[in-house]
């Protein structure tokens, strides 16, 4: 019972993790119109600048304002690339995610050759926290409750803004109807490299809870989480944002308790399995597919 | 022949055959990255039965393609007409699953590989031989009725049904005949490498696959070949120290490709153009 709630815990702050990803790369579909599957890896990036920043200082509202900055400048510079895509061909989905895989590799090549000499990086413990909590095999680290409760407020500010702001009707009106959006006086373009920019800040955030929860990042990393953000958003249906809350979280804790009961390596594999027999049964997703 | 030149032939061939196999279910408009997992299993399967059972490249060249079609019937049942990215993750999520399995199986020599696969003599010639069949069978697909059939799920699902095309079973048709082509694509690698190794089958290779489609043109199937040459040239002509960036220049040119020239370097619309134009005002 010590190692289900243990691991429960755990899984909980990994799947906040997920959902922030998966909230950010449904936002950039439903309004952009793209599948940005680069977008893990711009988290990646993030968390290697304040590994970077962290080695020049301590002072941790520094590491969290270069990481977010970052995470937003990618973000913003891939906006003319998406754009120039979706105005050339139409609202191709299928464009966006070739060229998306395109900047994924080139960072992922860059991240392998130039920082650290493509080893992976280890962020010091004072950044990642010791023990919050400790009960028998019951271990709550800071990084945990950092993610959890960063994840939570992350997501709810996100929610408050989609649904009680001026700006979130715009990105809903645009979700559900590009060009009546267009004619009753939405600007489209503004409010897409806003949306750009939403996500570039979500990105951020997930970096640096991701860099807490997990204590290292390596140039790899992007791809596997790319792997999963694609997975939940399709196994709750592309672009349905309740639906990939409820999958990121679920996929989460599932993950934490294969590790928790299985071997190491076999524990990805579990949650991939569970994914792809879903994915068989209900190839439009749990919730539906909102593309 | 030199070895360079030996090595560079056959992976070019090897990866005409997978970028053929990711041309044909992207007539329909699908994404089908299984082919990696089914070249995986099939190029294990084959060196293992090879090395420890004795089995012959013949009979092993139709298991894998067997093999291949076979798995492709299994999903292709669940998602023959699912949605591009639905096929994606499928694929995606099977090549991790086989990965995981492969490295975790001492069998197969886990994380390291499987080594000392038997030769077998006149390999170049055998894969270019079957390189040329694949090839003529996809030009025959491509000109009948099931091509022009593709070519209209591609365009506008809608509208096939309307004509009364079958999108499920369209869909299954090549997504069965792309992984029977990457089964024997593993076969063919695993003889030519003498070795297999997990490394082999990652993200960088499925990349590097859209990289060929793309890059070269997905609307006809010889695009693939031109852009297989060119990216499998890429390491060979320049210095070692540009060549090692080389996954940065695969991806700035599918970046590129998208941006400048969408249908890629070779489109059906510049084969229209080049083909001569008959007139029966001509004498």
């Amino acid at each position: 019972m010590e190692i289900f709630i243990a691991q429960l815990i755990s899984g909980i702050a990994l799947g906040s993790i997920y959902v922030l990803l998966v909230t950010g790369f449904n936002l950039m579909l439903l309004v952009a119109k793209i599948i940005q599957f680069a977008y893990p890896q711009i988290v990646v990036i993030s968390m290697y600048t304040c590994w970077g920043v962290l080695q020049l200082t301590d002072n941790k509202f520094l590491v969290i304002l270069a990481g977010i900055t970052v995470s937003i400048i990618l973000s913003i510079l891939s906006e003319p690339i998406f754009r120039k895509i979706t105005s050339t061909q139409g609202v191709d989905i299928n464009a966006s995610f070739i060229a998306s895989m395109g900047m994924a590799m080139i960072i992922m090549d860059v991240m392998s050759h130039s920082i650290n000499y493509g080893f992976p990086v280890a962020f010091p413990p004072e950044w990642i926290g010791g023990n919050l909590l400790s009960f028998g095999l019951i271990t709550v680290s800071k990084g945990q409750l950092y993610a959890l409760m960063g994840g939570i407020i992350a997501v709810l500010i996100f929610f408050y803004l989609l649904y009680r702001t001026n700006q979130g009707r715009f990105f809903r009106a645009i979700a559900e109807n590009r060009y009546a959006a267009c004619l009753v006086g939405i600007p489209i373009i503004k409010t897409s490299i806003f949306s750009y920019f939403i996500v570039g800040v979500l990105g951020g955030i997930t970096a640096i809870l991701f860099s807490m929860l997990i204590g290292s990042a390596s140039p790899w990393l992007g791809e596997f989480v790319a792997l999963k953000m694609l997975a939940v958003s399709i196994v709750a249906g592309l672009g349905n944002l309740k639906g990939g809350l409820f999958c990121g979280l679920i996929l989460g804790i599932l993950e934490a308790m294969a590790m928790g009961y299985i071997s190491g390596s076999w524990s990805n594999a579990i949650a991939f399995v569970v994914m792809l027999v879903i994915v068989l049964i209900k190839p439009q997703g749990l919730f539906g597919s909102r593309i | 022949m030199s070895e360079v030149l030996y090595y560079f032939l056959g992976f070019t061939a090897i990866y005409i055959l997978m970028g053929w196999a990711l041309y044909l279910p992207y007539r329909v408009g699908q994404l089908h990255f299984l082919i990696v997992a089914c070249m995986a299993v099939t190029a294990y399967f084959g060196g293992f039965a090879a090395r420890e059972w004795g089995w012959p490249f013949i009979l092993l060249l139709l298991v894998g393609i067997s093999i291949g079609a076979i798995i492709a019937f299994v999903f292709s049942q669940a998602i023959g007409k699912a949605p591009c990215f639905t096929v994606v993750i499928v694929g995606l999520t099977s090549v991790f699953i086989v990965k995981t399995v492969i490295e975790n199986w001492e069998l197969l020599g886990g994380t390291i590989g499987f080594f000392h696969i038997p030769t077998v003599k006149y390999l170049l010639p055998i894969i270019y031989i079957l390189l040329l069949i694949v090839g003529f069978l996809i030009y025959k697909i491509d000109h009948s009725r099931l091509g022009r059939a593709a070519s209209v799920v591609f365009v506008d699902r809608e509208v096939a049904v309307s004509l009364g095309i079958d999108i499920k079973k369209l869909g299954m048709f090549f997504q069965i005949i792309a992984c029977a082509i990457a089964g024997m694509a593993g076969i063919l690698d695993a003889f030519f490498v003498n070795s297999v190794s997990p490394e082999f089958f990652t993200f960088s290779m499925i990349s590097y696959l859209m990289c060929i489609l793309f890059v070269g043109g997905y609307t006809t199937m010889w695009g693939v070949i031109l852009s297989a040459f060119i990216l499998q040239g890429i390491p060979l002509l320049f210095p070692s120290e540009v060549a090692s960036w080389r996954q940065v220049i695969y991806g700035a040119l599918l970046v590129i490709i998208i941006l400048i020239r969408p249908e890629g370097l070779i489109s059906r619309k510049m084969l229209w153009g080049l083909k001569p134009k008959f007139s029966f005002n001509n004498k």
